[in-house]
């Protein structure tokens, strides 16, 4: 497998980013879902730390990410996708990559504004804050982090099913080249010779 | 108000009721505007301070006779702003203030002391969460038409069973919660 990426496949560097980022987002949205519902309890801040650790950790990667991806760029559309189709596509990726950033920078900005107590990552590292207590800042900031929240549930959603439409019903590599060599296969398109 | 002063004794008389009263009236204030409460402790190290916007003080205090000095104040608990709606919700609740069942605190002392640096110490009774103890109140007192009393307490809140069941590891939130207030006085 090769580390950077070509013309015709993500390279495993961004497969790796790309599916560890994917799955820690899912994890710590439920984690936030599910944490506002819980008795306030200094038995289940851990869970809060967790989410916000977690949370820190993606900004970490995607950080990581787009570096990584402007260094060895990206494979170009698979052969014979429309041009409307690439420009959405281009577009869903770029609003994904803002809102990934974005998600744990308004969580970051909302648990310093909040001043409730100190955050440290994993239980191991102080985390500065980057805003002073601040009762309207930290509203806006948890407004903007659960709606934000949803919007990229909803374009991941998009990007999901076109990646699953691409492989199911174009029959063509896009989903396939974003995963190592061989754990999936095209299928064969039904009109191919 | 017609008075003769026909004899030196009725002027005398005369003068001494008109200024007894004033005497008396000079000592006793309410808290006017500008005046707060607040309190600050720590959680996870983490400084926090709240006010009490409602509360309400009597005092009697002539700063010549201390030991002779009366003082009041009635706290609405759920009035605690800390800055942050889910702590002051917290607050709300039967782990902490338990406002449902004790809506307000009183701190009531009489008979201060006066102290070497020139302040005074009021020790009283803060009765809070159903719960009375011994807290003593160190105050300033500014002199004017207005006069202020600018106070000083500590209260261990783990004494009133504030911040109990989960909330009572001290390493968390100190037993120590530091009380300042600054009553505006008016005069009865």
């Amino acid at each position: 497998m090769s580390l950077k990426n070509t013309a015709e496949r993500w390279g495993g560097i961004s497969q790796l980013l790309h599916w560890t980022i994917a799955v820690l987002i899912l994890a710590i949205g439920a984690i936030g879902l599910a944490m506002g519902e819980l008795p306030r309890s200094p038995k289940y801040f851990w869970v809060y730390t967790m989410h916000k650790s977690l949370g820190l950790t993606v900004l970490a990667l995607v950080v990581v990410r787009i570096g990584w991806r402007l260094y060895a760029g990206a494979p170009r559309p698979v052969p014979g996708t429309p041009r409307w189709q690439a420009s959405i596509a281009s577009l869903t990726h770029g609003a994904i990559y803002l809102l990934i950033l974005a998600m744990p920078l308004s969580g970051w900005l909302y648990d310093s504004a909040s001043g409730l107590r100190p955050l440290r990552w994993f239980g191991l590292a102080e985390v500065p804050k980057i805003s002073a207590p601040d009762e309207a800042m930290a509203g806006a900031a948890h407004g903007a982090h659960e709606w934000l929240f949803w919007v990229l549930m909803a374009l991941v959603a998009g990007h999901a099913g076109a990646a699953l439409y691409h492989h199911f019903f174009q029959r063509d590599a896009t989903l396939a080249r974003m995963l190592p060599r061989g754990w999936i296969s095209v299928p064969p398109r039904e009109d191919a010779p | 108000m017609t008075i003769k002063l026909t004899t030196p004794a009725a002027v005398a008389a005369a003068l001494a009721a008109m200024l007894a009263p004033a005497a008396a009236a000079a000592a006793d204030y309410a808290q006017a505007p500008g005046s707060t409460l607040a309190f600050a402790s720590r959680y996870d190290g983490e400084l926090f301070t709240g006010r009490f916007g409602d509360f309400d003080t009597k005092l009697s205090f002539d700063p010549a006779r201390p030991e002779a000095g009366r003082l009041d104040v009635s706290i609405g608990l759920a009035s605690a702003d800390t800055g942050n709606a889910d702590r002051d919700s917290t607050l709300k609740t039967a782990d902490f203030f338990d406002i449902a069942r004790f809506a307000r605190a009183r701190y009531s002392a009489s008979g201060f002391r006066r102290l070497a640096d020139g302040r005074y110490a009021a020790d009283g009774t803060l009765e809070l969460r159903g719960v009375s103890r011994p807290v003593t109140l160190t105050f300033e007192w500014k002199d004017g038409a207005q006069p202020v009393l600018d106070g000083k307490a500590v209260v261990k809140r783990l004494d009133f069973g504030v911040g109990s069941g989960d909330w009572a590891d001290t390493g968390a939130i100190p037993d120590e919660v530091n009380i300042s207030t600054r009553v505006v006085l008016k005069a009865l």
